[in-house]
Protein backbone atom coordinates (compact mmCIF):
# COMPACT_ATOMS: atom_id res chain seq x y z
CA UNK A 1 0.00 0.00 0.00
CA UNK A 2 2.81 2.08 0.57
CA UNK A 3 4.57 2.22 -2.93
CA UNK A 4 5.81 4.56 -5.10
CA UNK A 5 6.43 8.35 -4.19
CA UNK A 6 5.82 10.31 -1.35
CA UNK A 7 2.93 12.33 -1.25
CA UNK A 8 4.45 15.70 -0.50
CA UNK A 9 1.70 17.68 -0.50
CA UNK A 10 0.14 15.23 2.63
CA UNK A 11 3.30 15.41 4.50
CA UNK A 12 3.10 19.22 4.06
CA UNK A 13 -0.24 19.26 5.62
CA UNK A 14 -0.02 17.05 8.38
CA UNK A 15 3.95 19.21 9.63
CA UNK A 16 1.68 22.04 9.04
CA UNK A 17 -1.36 21.36 11.31
CA UNK A 18 1.39 19.64 14.19
CA UNK A 19 3.60 22.13 13.96
CA UNK A 20 1.09 25.10 14.63
CA UNK A 21 -0.74 22.92 17.38
CA UNK A 22 2.98 22.90 18.98
CA UNK A 23 2.99 26.25 18.34
CA UNK A 24 0.19 27.24 20.40
CA UNK A 25 0.73 25.14 22.94
CA UNK A 26 2.40 26.97 25.84
CA UNK A 27 2.59 23.38 27.74
CA UNK A 28 5.02 22.34 24.76
CA UNK A 29 6.73 25.49 23.88
CA UNK A 30 8.14 26.78 27.19
CA UNK A 31 9.75 23.87 28.05
CA UNK A 32 11.10 23.45 24.43
CA UNK A 33 12.16 27.02 24.98
CA UNK A 34 13.05 27.51 28.49
CA UNK A 35 15.24 23.90 29.02
CA UNK A 36 17.44 25.06 26.25
CA UNK A 37 17.95 28.30 27.04
CA UNK A 38 19.12 27.10 30.47
CA UNK A 39 20.99 24.57 29.25
CA UNK A 40 22.90 26.07 26.15
CA UNK A 41 23.18 29.08 27.25
CA UNK A 42 22.71 30.22 30.56
CA UNK A 43 24.43 27.55 32.38
CA UNK A 44 27.42 28.11 29.52
CA UNK A 45 27.80 31.35 30.81
CA UNK A 46 28.05 30.68 34.31
CA UNK A 47 30.58 28.15 33.94
CA UNK A 48 32.16 29.91 31.76
CA UNK A 49 32.63 32.98 34.27
CA UNK A 50 33.67 30.96 36.76
CA UNK A 51 36.20 29.64 34.21
CA UNK A 52 38.06 32.69 34.14
CA UNK A 53 39.39 32.41 37.42
CA UNK A 54 42.90 31.63 36.56
CA UNK A 55 43.73 30.27 40.00
CA UNK A 56 41.95 26.86 39.02
CA UNK A 57 43.88 24.11 38.68
CA UNK A 58 43.25 21.80 35.99
CA UNK A 59 46.31 19.99 35.90
CA UNK A 60 44.77 17.25 37.93
CA UNK A 61 41.57 16.98 35.70
CA UNK A 62 43.79 16.23 32.42
CA UNK A 63 46.33 13.71 33.60
CA UNK A 64 43.68 11.43 34.09
CA UNK A 65 42.88 11.39 30.52
CA UNK A 66 44.74 9.87 27.29
CA UNK A 67 48.10 12.34 27.02
CA UNK A 68 47.37 12.56 23.03
CA UNK A 69 43.36 13.33 23.62
CA UNK A 70 44.43 16.38 25.78
CA UNK A 71 46.90 18.20 23.52
CA UNK A 72 43.89 20.45 22.20
CA UNK A 73 44.12 22.11 25.57
CA UNK A 74 47.71 20.92 26.99
CA UNK A 75 48.66 22.96 23.69
CA UNK A 76 47.42 26.64 24.47
CA UNK A 77 48.48 29.32 26.25
CA UNK A 78 48.02 28.46 30.36
CA UNK A 79 45.05 31.05 30.41
CA UNK A 80 43.12 30.10 27.99
CA UNK A 81 42.92 26.25 28.48
CA UNK A 82 40.19 26.24 31.53
CA UNK A 83 37.91 28.43 29.25
CA UNK A 84 38.55 26.03 26.04
CA UNK A 85 38.02 22.86 28.08
CA UNK A 86 35.11 24.37 29.70
CA UNK A 87 33.37 26.18 26.80
CA UNK A 88 34.96 23.97 24.51
CA UNK A 89 34.60 20.72 25.52
CA UNK A 90 32.68 20.24 28.47
CA UNK A 91 29.65 21.28 27.40
CA UNK A 92 28.90 19.79 24.15
CA UNK A 93 26.80 16.69 25.46
CA UNK A 94 24.44 19.39 25.89
CA UNK A 95 23.96 19.92 22.80
CA UNK A 96 23.16 16.25 22.04
CA UNK A 97 20.89 16.21 25.12
CA UNK A 98 18.42 18.64 23.87
CA UNK A 99 17.58 17.71 20.40
CA UNK A 100 17.25 14.49 21.94
CA UNK A 101 14.87 15.63 24.84
CA UNK A 102 12.78 18.02 22.31
CA UNK A 103 12.29 15.18 20.01
CA UNK A 104 11.64 12.86 22.45
CA UNK A 105 8.88 14.54 24.04
CA UNK A 106 7.18 15.65 20.44
CA UNK A 107 7.59 11.95 19.51
CA UNK A 108 5.78 11.02 22.03
CA UNK A 109 2.81 12.84 21.24
CA UNK A 110 2.81 11.52 17.57
CA UNK A 111 -0.06 8.72 17.05
CA UNK A 112 -0.78 8.53 20.85
CA UNK A 113 -1.81 12.01 20.79
CA UNK A 114 -3.81 11.06 17.97
CA UNK A 115 -5.25 8.63 20.03
CA UNK A 116 -5.60 10.80 23.27
CA UNK A 117 -7.74 13.38 21.10
CA UNK A 118 -9.54 10.66 19.27
CA UNK A 119 -8.68 11.87 16.10
CA UNK A 120 -6.77 8.75 14.83
CA UNK A 121 -9.82 6.74 13.23
CA UNK A 122 -10.48 9.99 11.10
CA UNK A 123 -6.56 10.25 10.23
CA UNK A 124 -6.65 6.70 8.93
CA UNK A 125 -9.55 7.51 6.94
CA UNK A 126 -8.16 9.96 4.79
CA UNK A 127 -5.94 9.00 1.75
CA UNK A 128 -2.57 9.56 3.07
CA UNK A 129 -0.38 6.89 2.65
CA UNK A 130 1.18 4.87 5.32
CA UNK A 131 4.35 5.91 5.03
CA UNK A 132 3.72 9.35 4.11
CA UNK A 133 2.08 9.56 7.53
CA UNK A 134 5.01 8.02 9.01
CA UNK A 135 7.48 10.33 7.45
CA UNK A 136 5.12 13.51 8.91
CA UNK A 137 5.23 12.76 12.16
CA UNK A 138 8.97 11.91 12.31
CA UNK A 139 9.15 15.08 10.54
CA UNK A 140 7.40 16.82 13.11
CA UNK A 141 9.98 15.74 15.70
CA UNK A 142 12.67 16.25 13.92
CA UNK A 143 12.42 19.85 12.52
CA UNK A 144 11.85 21.53 16.04
CA UNK A 145 14.53 19.51 17.68
CA UNK A 146 17.25 20.38 14.88
CA UNK A 147 15.89 24.16 14.94
CA UNK A 148 16.36 24.16 18.84
CA UNK A 149 19.80 22.71 18.34
CA UNK A 150 20.76 25.44 15.87
CA UNK A 151 19.81 28.20 17.10
CA UNK A 152 20.72 27.29 20.81
CA UNK A 153 24.19 26.96 19.43
CA UNK A 154 23.84 30.35 17.58
CA UNK A 155 23.08 31.92 20.88
CA UNK A 156 25.80 29.51 22.64
CA UNK A 157 28.87 31.06 20.30
CA UNK A 158 27.45 34.82 20.90
CA UNK A 159 27.49 34.30 24.54
CA UNK A 160 30.57 31.88 25.21
CA UNK A 161 32.86 34.05 22.86
CA UNK A 162 31.30 37.41 24.77
CA UNK A 163 32.29 35.17 28.10
CA UNK A 164 35.48 34.15 27.10
CA UNK A 165 36.45 37.24 25.41
CA UNK A 166 38.43 38.85 28.81
CA UNK A 167 40.61 35.79 28.20
CA UNK A 168 40.68 34.85 24.79
CA UNK A 169 40.80 38.28 22.82
CA UNK A 170 39.19 36.96 19.96
CA UNK A 171 35.96 34.59 19.15
CA UNK A 172 36.97 30.70 19.69
CA UNK A 173 33.80 29.15 18.70
CA UNK A 174 32.18 27.79 15.78
CA UNK A 175 35.18 25.32 15.48
CA UNK A 176 35.15 22.74 12.30
CA UNK A 177 34.26 20.09 15.29
CA UNK A 178 31.44 21.69 16.71
CA UNK A 179 30.03 22.60 13.20
CA UNK A 180 30.36 18.73 12.82
CA UNK A 181 29.28 18.08 16.23
CA UNK A 182 26.09 20.53 15.62
CA UNK A 183 25.31 20.18 12.07
CA UNK A 184 26.13 16.38 11.21
CA UNK A 185 25.86 14.63 14.92
CA UNK A 186 23.23 16.23 16.56
CA UNK A 187 20.44 15.59 14.20
CA UNK A 188 21.68 11.92 13.88
CA UNK A 189 21.48 11.90 17.88
CA UNK A 190 17.49 13.44 17.49
CA UNK A 191 16.66 11.15 14.08
CA UNK A 192 17.85 7.53 16.44
CA UNK A 193 15.39 9.40 19.25
CA UNK A 194 12.95 9.58 17.47
CA UNK A 195 13.48 6.04 15.58
CA UNK A 196 12.49 5.05 18.98
CA UNK A 197 10.13 7.25 20.22
CA UNK A 198 7.37 7.43 17.38
CA UNK A 199 7.04 3.08 16.83
CA UNK A 200 6.23 3.50 20.99
CA UNK A 201 4.05 5.79 20.33
CA UNK A 202 2.52 3.64 17.70
CA UNK A 203 2.25 0.97 20.58
CA UNK A 204 0.85 3.01 23.49
CA UNK A 205 -2.44 4.43 23.80
CA UNK A 206 -1.72 7.60 25.33
CA UNK A 207 1.27 10.53 25.36
CA UNK A 208 2.00 10.25 29.06
CA UNK A 209 2.40 6.44 28.32
CA UNK A 210 4.59 6.65 25.39
CA UNK A 211 7.08 9.53 27.49
CA UNK A 212 7.47 6.78 30.59
CA UNK A 213 8.05 3.97 28.29
CA UNK A 214 10.23 6.51 25.92
CA UNK A 215 12.41 7.95 28.59
CA UNK A 216 13.10 4.46 29.52
CA UNK A 217 14.42 3.32 26.30
CA UNK A 218 16.07 6.99 25.21
CA UNK A 219 17.57 7.35 28.82
CA UNK A 220 20.52 5.13 27.88
CA UNK A 221 21.26 7.20 24.91
CA UNK A 222 21.11 10.14 27.12
CA UNK A 223 23.81 9.14 29.65
CA UNK A 224 25.63 7.79 26.92
CA UNK A 225 25.70 11.19 25.01
CA UNK A 226 26.82 13.07 28.77
CA UNK A 227 30.18 10.30 29.28
CA UNK A 228 30.85 10.05 25.41
CA UNK A 229 30.54 13.31 23.80
CA UNK A 230 33.41 15.13 25.72
CA UNK A 231 35.76 12.29 24.71
CA UNK A 232 34.75 12.66 21.55
CA UNK A 233 35.39 16.34 21.53
CA UNK A 234 39.04 15.47 22.30
CA UNK A 235 39.23 12.70 20.13
CA UNK A 236 39.10 14.85 17.18
CA UNK A 237 36.44 15.89 13.94
CA UNK A 238 37.50 12.47 12.35
CA UNK A 239 36.11 10.35 15.05
CA UNK A 240 33.70 12.88 15.76
CA UNK A 241 32.08 12.74 11.97
CA UNK A 242 32.40 8.96 12.13
CA UNK A 243 30.36 8.40 15.43
CA UNK A 244 27.74 10.41 13.35
CA UNK A 245 27.75 7.93 10.37
CA UNK A 246 27.21 5.81 13.03
CA UNK A 247 23.99 7.57 14.40
CA UNK A 248 22.68 8.06 10.99
CA UNK A 249 22.99 4.27 10.05
CA UNK A 250 21.41 3.76 13.45
CA UNK A 251 18.51 6.08 12.53
CA UNK A 252 18.33 4.80 9.30
CA UNK A 253 17.73 1.08 10.53
CA UNK A 254 15.48 2.41 13.11
CA UNK A 255 13.34 4.63 11.03
CA UNK A 256 13.12 2.17 8.01
CA UNK A 257 11.79 -0.44 9.91
CA UNK A 258 9.78 1.45 11.75
CA UNK A 259 8.04 2.68 8.35
CA UNK A 260 7.62 -0.77 7.73
CA UNK A 261 6.06 -2.07 10.69
CA UNK A 262 3.53 1.37 10.55
CA UNK A 263 0.45 0.30 8.65
CA UNK A 264 -2.85 1.85 9.27
CA UNK A 265 -4.13 -2.36 9.75
CA UNK A 266 -2.39 -2.14 13.12
CA UNK A 267 -3.38 1.23 14.16
CA UNK A 268 -6.88 0.88 13.31
CA UNK A 269 -6.56 -2.76 14.96
CA UNK A 270 -5.74 -1.46 18.38
CA UNK A 271 -8.65 0.90 18.19
CA UNK B 1 -15.77 1.17 -19.92
CA UNK B 2 -18.84 2.23 -17.91
CA UNK B 3 -18.89 2.58 -13.92
CA UNK B 4 -20.05 -0.57 -12.46
CA UNK B 5 -23.72 -0.90 -11.59
CA UNK B 6 -23.11 -1.34 -7.71
CA UNK B 7 -21.03 0.77 -5.35
CA UNK B 8 -20.19 -1.73 -3.12
CA UNK B 9 -19.56 -5.45 -3.42
CA UNK B 10 -19.00 -7.76 -0.62
CA UNK B 11 -18.66 -11.57 -0.66
CA UNK B 12 -17.66 -13.53 2.84
CA UNK B 13 -16.05 -10.75 4.40
CA UNK B 14 -14.90 -11.78 7.44
CA UNK B 15 -12.41 -10.08 10.08
CA UNK B 16 -11.20 -11.46 13.89
CA UNK B 17 -9.68 -9.49 16.65
CA UNK B 18 -8.09 -11.06 19.77
CA UNK B 19 -11.11 -10.98 21.51
CA UNK B 20 -13.37 -12.90 18.68
CA UNK B 21 -15.02 -12.33 15.64
CA UNK B 22 -15.94 -9.01 14.92
CA UNK B 23 -17.27 -9.78 11.55
CA UNK B 24 -18.34 -13.42 10.11
CA UNK B 25 -18.77 -13.79 6.40
CA UNK B 26 -20.57 -10.72 5.72
CA UNK B 27 -22.14 -10.75 2.10
CA UNK B 28 -24.20 -8.07 0.40
CA UNK B 29 -24.08 -5.21 -2.31
CA UNK B 30 -24.93 -1.66 -2.12
CA UNK B 31 -26.42 -0.06 -5.65
CA UNK B 32 -25.04 3.23 -6.47
CA UNK B 33 -27.11 6.23 -5.57
CA UNK B 34 -28.54 3.64 -2.69
CA UNK B 35 -28.60 4.31 0.98
CA UNK B 36 -28.10 1.41 3.08
CA UNK B 37 -29.21 1.36 6.46
CA UNK B 38 -26.94 -0.78 8.47
CA UNK B 39 -28.33 -1.58 11.65
CA UNK B 40 -27.43 -3.43 14.87
CA UNK B 41 -26.35 -2.89 18.16
CA UNK B 42 -23.20 -1.73 19.70
CA UNK B 43 -20.58 -4.40 19.25
CA UNK B 44 -22.49 -5.58 15.85
CA UNK B 45 -19.57 -5.14 13.27
CA UNK B 46 -20.91 -2.25 11.81
CA UNK B 47 -17.74 0.03 12.26
CA UNK B 48 -15.55 -2.99 11.52
CA UNK B 49 -17.47 -3.30 8.21
CA UNK B 50 -17.09 0.63 7.65
CA UNK B 51 -13.09 0.23 8.32
CA UNK B 52 -13.04 -2.78 6.31
CA UNK B 53 -14.93 -1.29 3.29
CA UNK B 54 -12.80 2.07 3.12
CA UNK B 55 -9.54 -0.35 3.48
CA UNK B 56 -8.39 1.04 6.87
CA UNK B 57 -8.53 -3.17 8.06
CA UNK B 58 -7.73 -5.78 5.63
CA UNK B 59 -10.08 -8.91 5.69
CA UNK B 60 -9.00 -12.23 7.00
CA UNK B 61 -10.68 -14.03 4.65
CA UNK B 62 -13.88 -12.84 1.89
CA UNK B 63 -13.29 -10.32 -0.93
CA UNK B 64 -14.97 -6.47 -1.21
CA UNK B 65 -15.43 -4.10 -4.28
CA UNK B 66 -15.81 -0.89 -3.65
CA UNK B 67 -16.42 1.70 -6.79
CA UNK B 68 -14.45 -0.71 -8.97
CA UNK B 69 -11.88 -1.21 -6.47
CA UNK B 70 -10.48 -3.31 -4.03
CA UNK B 71 -10.62 -1.34 -0.46
CA UNK B 72 -7.68 -3.07 1.18
CA UNK B 73 -5.20 -3.05 -2.60
CA UNK B 74 -6.44 0.55 -3.63
CA UNK B 75 -7.33 1.92 -0.24
CA UNK B 76 -5.80 5.03 -0.81
CA UNK B 77 -8.08 5.42 -4.38
CA UNK B 78 -11.03 4.20 -2.30
CA UNK B 79 -10.41 6.60 0.32
CA UNK B 80 -10.34 9.68 -2.39
CA UNK B 81 -13.48 8.55 -3.51
CA UNK B 82 -15.24 8.31 0.26
CA UNK B 83 -16.31 10.22 2.40
CA UNK B 84 -16.54 9.42 6.21
CA UNK B 85 -18.39 10.15 9.38
CA UNK B 86 -16.79 8.52 12.58
CA UNK B 87 -19.16 7.76 15.57
CA UNK B 88 -16.96 10.21 17.67
CA UNK B 89 -16.89 13.27 15.50
CA UNK B 90 -12.48 13.34 15.27
CA UNK B 91 -11.87 17.13 15.74
CA UNK B 92 -8.84 18.45 16.87
CA UNK B 93 -9.96 20.82 19.43
CA UNK B 94 -6.88 22.71 19.00
CA UNK B 95 -7.97 24.08 15.78
CA UNK B 96 -11.25 26.15 14.71
CA UNK B 97 -14.18 24.70 12.41
CA UNK B 98 -12.34 25.84 9.08
CA UNK B 99 -8.58 24.58 10.16
CA UNK B 100 -10.14 21.28 10.53
CA UNK B 101 -11.44 21.21 7.39
CA UNK B 102 -8.76 23.05 5.68
CA UNK B 103 -6.42 20.47 7.09
CA UNK B 104 -8.55 17.58 5.77
CA UNK B 105 -8.61 19.36 2.23
CA UNK B 106 -4.64 19.91 2.06
CA UNK B 107 -3.87 16.27 2.61
CA UNK B 108 -6.85 15.32 0.39
CA UNK B 109 -4.61 17.34 -2.24
CA UNK B 110 -6.81 20.54 -2.43
CA UNK B 111 -4.97 24.05 -2.01
CA UNK B 112 -5.36 26.27 0.99
CA UNK B 113 -7.49 28.47 -0.76
CA UNK B 114 -9.95 26.07 -2.33
CA UNK B 115 -10.25 23.92 0.91
CA UNK B 116 -11.05 26.91 3.21
CA UNK B 117 -13.43 28.51 0.71
CA UNK B 118 -15.06 24.87 0.17
CA UNK B 119 -15.04 24.45 4.41
CA UNK B 120 -16.70 28.11 4.25
CA UNK B 121 -19.41 26.78 1.98
CA UNK B 122 -20.04 23.92 3.99
CA UNK B 123 -20.36 25.20 7.49
CA UNK B 124 -22.85 27.76 6.36
CA UNK B 125 -25.05 24.93 5.19
CA UNK B 126 -24.63 23.64 8.19
CA UNK B 127 -25.44 26.48 10.23
CA UNK B 128 -21.95 26.93 11.39
CA UNK B 129 -20.52 30.18 9.62
CA UNK B 130 -20.49 31.96 12.92
CA UNK B 131 -18.56 29.66 14.48
CA UNK B 132 -16.18 28.80 11.52
CA UNK B 133 -13.20 30.59 13.18
CA UNK B 134 -13.70 29.46 16.56
CA UNK B 135 -12.20 26.55 18.75
CA UNK B 136 -13.71 23.15 18.49
CA UNK B 137 -12.86 22.92 21.82
CA UNK B 138 -16.06 24.70 23.62
CA UNK B 139 -18.73 23.02 20.88
CA UNK B 140 -21.43 20.74 21.68
CA UNK B 141 -21.61 17.80 20.40
CA UNK B 142 -24.22 18.79 17.55
CA UNK B 143 -21.99 21.27 16.53
CA UNK B 144 -18.99 18.98 16.53
CA UNK B 145 -21.10 16.92 14.63
CA UNK B 146 -22.08 18.83 11.72
CA UNK B 147 -18.57 20.07 11.02
CA UNK B 148 -17.75 16.59 11.23
CA UNK B 149 -20.43 16.06 8.29
CA UNK B 150 -18.98 18.94 6.99
CA UNK B 151 -15.18 17.80 6.35
CA UNK B 152 -17.19 14.13 5.35
CA UNK B 153 -18.23 16.12 2.24
CA UNK B 154 -15.76 18.34 1.71
CA UNK B 155 -14.59 16.71 -1.50
CA UNK B 156 -17.68 15.84 -3.02
CA UNK B 157 -17.19 12.05 -2.51
CA UNK B 158 -19.10 9.63 -4.53
CA UNK B 159 -20.16 7.47 -1.62
CA UNK B 160 -20.00 7.99 1.95
CA UNK B 161 -19.54 6.25 5.30
CA UNK B 162 -21.68 7.68 7.99
CA UNK B 163 -21.68 6.10 11.15
CA UNK B 164 -24.67 7.46 13.87
CA UNK B 165 -24.60 10.95 12.10
CA UNK B 166 -27.27 12.80 13.94
CA UNK B 167 -26.72 11.24 17.45
CA UNK B 168 -26.36 14.07 20.05
CA UNK B 169 -28.50 16.92 17.52
CA UNK B 170 -31.18 18.70 18.45
CA UNK B 171 -34.34 17.33 16.69
CA UNK B 172 -34.13 20.57 13.79
CA UNK B 173 -30.48 20.11 13.24
CA UNK B 174 -31.28 16.01 13.06
CA UNK B 175 -34.52 17.04 10.36
CA UNK B 176 -31.89 19.15 8.38
CA UNK B 177 -29.13 16.20 8.48
CA UNK B 178 -31.69 13.81 7.07
CA UNK B 179 -32.94 15.85 4.40
CA UNK B 180 -29.59 16.38 3.67
CA UNK B 181 -28.61 12.78 3.19
CA UNK B 182 -31.94 12.12 1.48
CA UNK B 183 -30.84 14.65 -1.25
CA UNK B 184 -27.43 13.60 -1.53
CA UNK B 185 -28.46 10.58 -2.75
CA UNK B 186 -31.79 11.21 -4.64
CA UNK B 187 -30.75 14.59 -5.95
CA UNK B 188 -26.98 14.39 -5.98
CA UNK B 189 -26.97 10.14 -6.82
CA UNK B 190 -24.18 9.71 -3.68
CA UNK B 191 -24.10 6.19 -2.33
CA UNK B 192 -24.49 5.82 1.65
CA UNK B 193 -23.91 3.73 3.91
CA UNK B 194 -25.77 4.60 7.35
CA UNK B 195 -24.74 2.98 10.28
CA UNK B 196 -27.41 3.92 13.03
CA UNK B 197 -29.00 2.70 16.06
CA UNK B 198 -32.00 5.35 15.09
CA UNK B 199 -34.63 3.53 13.06
CA UNK B 200 -37.35 6.19 11.78
CA UNK B 201 -33.86 7.77 10.46
CA UNK B 202 -33.04 4.50 9.01
CA UNK B 203 -37.02 4.26 7.57
CA UNK B 204 -36.82 7.76 6.44
CA UNK B 205 -33.88 7.69 4.43
CA UNK B 206 -32.92 3.56 3.20
CA UNK B 207 -34.15 1.41 0.73
CA UNK B 208 -32.38 -1.26 2.05
CA UNK B 209 -31.04 -2.71 5.63
CA UNK B 210 -28.72 -4.69 6.76
CA UNK B 211 -28.96 -6.03 10.45
CA UNK B 212 -26.07 -7.36 11.94
CA UNK B 213 -26.02 -9.10 15.44
CA UNK B 214 -22.52 -10.20 17.15
CA UNK B 215 -21.01 -10.19 13.38
CA UNK B 216 -23.33 -11.89 11.39
CA UNK B 217 -25.55 -10.60 9.23
CA UNK B 218 -29.16 -11.65 10.06
CA UNK B 219 -31.27 -9.54 7.75
CA UNK B 220 -30.77 -8.12 4.31
CA UNK B 221 -33.33 -6.69 1.77
CA UNK B 222 -35.86 -3.84 1.88
CA UNK B 223 -38.25 -3.70 4.72
CA UNK B 224 -41.04 -5.82 2.60
CA UNK B 225 -38.86 -8.13 2.40
CA UNK B 226 -37.70 -8.52 5.49
CA UNK B 227 -41.30 -9.10 6.37
CA UNK B 228 -42.01 -11.75 4.29
CA UNK B 229 -39.10 -13.60 5.05
CA UNK B 230 -40.59 -13.23 9.19
CA UNK B 231 -44.01 -13.13 8.92
CA UNK B 232 -46.24 -15.36 6.67
CA UNK B 233 -49.22 -13.72 6.92
CA UNK B 234 -50.22 -10.02 7.06
CA UNK B 235 -53.15 -7.76 9.10
CA UNK B 236 -55.75 -6.18 7.35
CA UNK B 237 -57.97 -4.02 9.65
CA UNK B 238 -61.38 -4.04 8.73
CA UNK B 239 -63.69 -0.62 9.25
CA UNK B 240 -67.11 -1.76 9.35
CA UNK B 241 -69.19 0.61 11.40
CA UNK B 242 -69.09 -1.31 14.17
CA UNK B 243 -67.43 -4.95 15.33
CA UNK B 244 -67.46 -7.45 13.42
CA UNK B 245 -70.51 -10.18 14.88
CA UNK B 246 -70.09 -13.67 15.58
CA UNK B 247 -71.08 -15.28 12.04
CA UNK B 248 -69.22 -12.55 9.80
CA UNK B 249 -65.93 -13.86 11.69
CA UNK B 250 -66.86 -17.27 11.45
CA UNK B 251 -67.82 -16.95 7.57
CA UNK B 252 -63.88 -14.78 7.38
CA UNK B 253 -62.94 -17.68 8.80
CA UNK B 254 -63.92 -20.41 6.59
CA UNK B 255 -62.04 -18.40 3.68
CA UNK B 256 -58.99 -20.31 2.63
CA UNK B 257 -56.22 -17.66 2.69
CA UNK B 258 -57.48 -16.09 6.01
CA UNK B 259 -55.43 -17.64 8.83
CA UNK B 260 -57.44 -15.58 11.70
CA UNK B 261 -60.18 -12.95 11.84
CA UNK B 262 -60.41 -10.78 15.45
CA UNK B 263 -63.16 -8.70 16.15
CA UNK B 264 -62.17 -4.66 17.09
CA UNK B 265 -64.12 -2.14 18.27
CA UNK B 266 -64.91 -0.85 14.73
CA UNK B 267 -64.72 -3.88 12.56
CA UNK B 268 -62.27 -6.66 12.57
CA UNK B 269 -58.69 -7.67 12.21
CA UNK B 270 -58.02 -10.21 9.34
CA UNK B 271 -54.47 -12.08 9.09
CA UNK B 272 -54.00 -13.10 5.63
CA UNK B 273 -51.65 -14.85 3.21
CA UNK B 274 -51.35 -12.32 0.97
CA UNK B 275 -52.21 -8.78 0.28
CA UNK B 276 -54.10 -10.53 -3.12
CA UNK B 277 -56.22 -12.27 -0.91
CA UNK B 278 -58.22 -8.35 0.16
CA UNK B 279 -60.82 -8.70 -2.16
CA UNK B 280 -62.14 -12.09 -1.29
CA UNK B 281 -62.48 -10.93 2.45
CA UNK B 282 -64.17 -7.64 1.03
CA UNK B 283 -66.20 -9.47 -0.91
CA UNK B 284 -67.40 -12.49 1.91
CA UNK B 285 -68.16 -9.24 4.21
CA UNK B 286 -70.44 -7.76 1.64
CA UNK B 287 -72.42 -11.02 0.76
CA UNK B 288 -72.67 -11.44 4.31
CA UNK B 289 -74.42 -7.90 5.02
CA UNK B 290 -71.75 -5.63 6.50
CA UNK B 291 -71.28 -2.15 5.33
CA UNK B 292 -66.77 -2.00 4.40
CA UNK B 293 -65.89 1.88 4.69
CA UNK B 294 -62.50 1.14 5.05
CA UNK B 295 -59.85 -1.36 4.45
CA UNK B 296 -56.50 -1.09 6.11
CA UNK B 297 -53.49 -3.13 5.24
CA UNK B 298 -50.90 -2.80 8.68
CA UNK B 299 -47.46 -3.60 7.18
CA UNK B 300 -45.01 -3.50 10.06
CA UNK B 301 -43.09 -0.76 10.53
CA UNK B 302 -39.01 -1.07 10.85
CA UNK B 303 -39.30 -0.98 14.80
CA UNK B 304 -41.38 -4.29 14.57
CA UNK B 305 -39.05 -5.65 12.03
CA UNK B 306 -36.18 -4.87 13.83
CA UNK B 307 -36.94 -6.22 16.44
CA UNK B 308 -38.07 -9.70 15.10
CA UNK B 309 -34.98 -9.95 13.75
CA UNK B 310 -32.80 -9.38 17.05
CA UNK B 311 -35.34 -11.69 18.66
CA UNK B 312 -35.02 -14.71 16.22
CA UNK B 313 -31.15 -13.93 16.31
CA UNK B 314 -31.46 -14.38 19.89
CA UNK B 315 -32.48 -17.64 19.19
CA UNK B 316 -36.20 -16.67 19.68
CA UNK B 317 -39.01 -18.02 16.84
CA UNK B 318 -40.27 -14.47 15.69
CA UNK B 319 -44.30 -16.06 15.01
CA UNK B 320 -47.04 -14.58 13.40
CA UNK B 321 -47.70 -11.09 12.33
CA UNK B 322 -46.23 -8.12 14.44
Amino acid sequence: MSAGRLDHAAIRAVLRKDLTAIGRSKAVVLPMLVVPIILLVLLPASVGLAAQDRSIDIDRFLSLLPSGLTEPITGRPPDEQLIVLVLGYLVAPLFLIVPLMVSAVIAGDAFAGEKERKTLETLLHLPARDRDLYVAKLLVGFLPSVAVAWVGFALYCVVANLVAWPVMHRPFLPTAQWAVLILWVAPAVAAVGLGIMVRVSIRVSNTQEAQQLGGAVVLPLVILAVGQTTGLMLAGTGPTFLVGCAAWALAAWLNVRGARAFTRERMAARL
Amino acid sequence: MGEPERAIDCDGLTRSFPAGVALDALTLDVRRGEVLALLGPNGAGKTTTMRLLNGVLQPDRGTATVLGLDPWTDGEAVRHRTGVLTENAGLDERFTALENLEFVGRLRGMGGDEARRRGGELLERFGMSDRADVRVQGFSTGQRKRVALARALLHDPELLFLDEPTSGLDPAATRDVVELIGSLASDHGRTVVLCTHFLGEAGKLASRMAVLFRGVLHAFGTPEELARDLWSAFEVRLDLGAAASGPLLARLGELGPVHGAAPTSSGALVRLEQRDDIPAVVAACVAAGAEVYAVEPRDPNLEDLYFAIEARAAGTVAAGAP
